[in-house]
């Protein structure tokens, strides 16, 4: 069980590295090739819907990540939970001992 | 694994997005604040309820602007009376017309057409009324 946990917060962590990497080098790239061109004049309306739509992005995807924790931690500690049908070591008292 | 480690990763994730979030819009509004070099001077005077144009030979226009397509031009815009708003909402363009002070824009028309200006600042009655055209025409 707690393998199985370990490995899917590894691949939770793999996917996020995987994301955020994409983020920084993408707009590396598209300088590279910008770079390369003739005499080009940056694109005002481009850049502003861009950036736009990728902060648009990051706002969905934080509030994503925040909302679903909320769910998991509602689901998961509520009273009715299998995991939660015996008392917990603090209940019983054996934690003080 | 500690017992706080996808705590940890949780704030490490949050707080990296938003670095990025931070990182990436100062980079950009960087970018769009630089004026290129070449770029031809449009004089604009908001008063209600119509908009003046000034090229810089000296022509003015009024309630309608000529530009050409592929030319840089860059906005010094002011107001003789009120608070008004300089609005090209086809290229993203606005900026504050204030009495007294100059503010700038600038952009690169890239494809020819005619475009709406308009007063995006509430300025009086007529300010509904407060437009004009853009026309971008082939620099050939």
């Amino acid at each position: 069980m707690k393998t199985t946990s370990i490995q899917s917060m590894k691949s939770i962590l793999a996917l996020l590295a995987v994301s955020l990497t994409a983020l920084l080098v993408l707009p590396l790239v598209n300088l590279a090739d910008a770079a390369t061109g003739e005499k080009e004049y940056v694109k005002l309306r481009n850049e502003i819907w861009n950036l736009f739509f990728r902060m648009t992005t990051a706002a969905f995807v934080v509030g994503a990540v925040v909302s679903g924790t909320i769910i998991w931690l509602v689901w998961r500690f509520r009273e009715s939970h299998p995991k939660n049908k015996a008392p917990t070591k603090w209940e019983t008292g054996e934690a003080a001992h | 694994m500690g017992h706080d480690t996808a705590e940890w990763v949780y704030v490490g994730v949050i707080c990296g997005i938003l670095a990025w979030v931070g990182a990436d819009s100062w980079y950009v509004e960087k970018l769009v604040d630089d004026v290129p070099k070449d770029a031809e001077v449009i004089k604009v005077t908001a008063q209600q309820w119509f908009w003046t144009f000034e090229h810089k030979d000296g022509t003015k226009e009024v309630g309608q602007l000529h530009l050409k397509k592929g030319q840089p031009y860059k906005f010094e815009i002011t107001s003789k009376d009120v608070n008004h708003a300089f609005n090209m909402p086809d290229w993203v363009i606005m900026q504050d017309a204030i009495p007294g002070r100059i503010n700038k824009a600038w952009f690169v028309p890239d494809q020819v057409g005619e475009f709406p200006i308009q007063c995006r600042e509430y300025c009086g009655l007529l300010h509904y009324n407060m437009r004009g055209t853009l026309y971008i025409e082939d620099n050939k």
